[in-house]
Parts: structure tokens; sequence; C-alpha cells
């Protein structure tokens, strides 16, 4: 196998990775594709969010949708009210990254996230 | 003809939380979002667990709802201008992930909810340290990657 199609296929298994995350948590995907495209695959950081966002862009988490659905796992409503201040407010995040350092920011937002992951699993034991 | 207020504010609100709380709360999600160059799920599920009262399965599906329109187009956009993008590479993962995302589906809806809760929670914490690792000043970038075609 040449370089390139080992690469691909480095590439490929970390979409497989993202989407497994992006179903069975509810979530895009991308925190983990960052991190894999990055540090496994040796993708630039600018460059490998960017690759990320490609991957975002498709439909791609449609089978996980139509799975939760048919259990009645989807609030439609507040699903359709979320989806215009989502993308509004992505335009204003992208402007307002421009203008103050990230690497602070991206700090304190992981030390928020892990406090809620240790809440999260707090509650889980409480029940 | 009388009005019934309650009729009326109920159908400006959505599990008893008003409808302008849940647009806030989205626009307050999408900054995020642009800000950090991550997956707005990340930002909505807790969210929508913690505010807006919503069992863990449902705040999932809800958030999987909400990322099937291209919301990060605007973002991607910026990206590119600046020679940021893999395209080939992007397509690849989106293709793995179309895959990927059945499965977790499928693993995730029959759990339960306090071990799903548990799951997601241990995923947060491990998100939380790979986003910390990102922090650090980006280390020596190798020239192979740095081509732009």
């Amino acid at each position: 196998m040449n370089r390139q199609s080992l690469v691909d296929t480095g590439v490929l298994l970390a979409g497989v990775s993202g989407g497994i995350a992006s179903g069975m948590f509810g979530i895009g995907g991308g925190v983990i594709l960052v991190p894999i495209l990055g540090l496994l695959l040796g993708f630039s950081q600018h460059r490998a969010q960017g690759t990320s966002l490609v991957a975002l862009i498709p439909p791609t988490g449609l089978l996980a949708v139509l799975a939760y659905a048919k259990a009645g796992y989807v609030s439609w409503p507040t699903g359709l009210l979320l989806i215009p201040g989502v993308f509004l407010g992505g335009i204003a995040g992208g402007n307002l990254a421009k203008r103050i350092p990230a690497a602070p920011m991206r700090r304190i937002f992981a030390t928020l996230m892990f406090l809620l992951g240790i809440w999260q699993v707090y509650g889980a034991f409480r029940g | 003809m009388n009005l019934d207020y309650r009729e009326l504010a109920g159908f400006f609100e959505v599990n008893g939380v008003s409808v302008i709380y849940i647009l806030i709360l989205g626009v307050f999600a999408g900054i995020m979002v642009g800000l950090l160059g991550i997956g707005g799920g990340i930002v909505l599920v807790p969210a929508m667990v913690h505010l807006l009262h919503m069992d863990q399965h449902l705040a999932q599906g809800t958030s999987l709802f909400i990322l099937l329109p291209p919301i990060g187009l605007g973002a991607l956009r910026q990206y590119w201008k600046a020679g940021n993008v893999d395209l080939r590479a992007g397509i690849l993962c989106a293709t793995g992930m179309i895959l990927g995302a059945y499965i977790g589906g499928k693993i995730a809806v029959p759990m339960s909810t306090p071990r799903l809760k548990g799951l997601f929670g241990g995923f947060l914490m491990f998100s939380a340290v790979l986003l910390w690792m990102k922090a650090r000043p980006a280390q020596a970038a190798t020239p192979a990657n740095e081509g732009r075609a």
C-alpha cells in the first residue's frame, strides 16, 4: 500500500469512529474527528478543523435520527426552534473567534465540559 | 369568545419552556460552535437535559435532528478561504460517519437512560481532555500535510 491509500484508510476509519460517537451521543462528531486527524494522521490544527467541517456538511446523522425518531426520542418543535439560533450564532462566533485569543477560551470551555461530565455521571448514579 | 390565557401561553411554550428561551439557547450554542470549531451537539445535549429538562435519549435525538442541515457552512467558508480544507479527506470522513452514526444510534437507543447518561458524562470528560490538549502550542507541522493543492 502506498502512503496515500494508507492515509485514506486512516481517514475513513476516523470517520467511522466519529460517526459511532455521533450516533451514540447525539453530537456532530467533530470533537472526535479533529483530534484523530490532528494527533494520529498528522494534519495541522487548522486543516483538521476545516476538514472536519466538510464531513459535518452532509446529513451524515440521518440514519441515526431515524433510529431515535422510531423510538420517539426526537422533540421536533424544540429542534426546529434551535436551528436558526445555532446557524446565526455560528456566524457570530466565527467572527468573534478572530478577535479574541482562542487558547484560553478553549481551556475555559474544556474545564466547563469536564465539570458537566462529572455532573452527568453523578446524575446517572443518583438515578 | 373568551380567550384562555393559559392556552395562548402554551402556544409559545415547548415542555413548559418559553420559545424565546429556546431561541436564545440556540444562538448561545451557535456562538460556541463558531468560536471553538467544535460540534454543536456537545453543547446542545447537556443544555437540553439540564435547562429544558429533557430525557437523555430525547435530547440526543433532537440534537442529531438539529445537526442535519448544514449549519457549519458559514464556518467552512472561512477555512476554505484560508486554504485549510482537505476535501478528499473530508468526503472520506463523511462516508465513514454515515455508517458509524447508524451503528452508534443502534447502540444508544435500547440503552437505559441512567447508563446512557453516565456514558455521555464520561465522554464529555474525555472530550474535555482532548479539547485541552488542542489548546497547547502547535507542534512542528510536517511538510507533507502543509502542501496546499
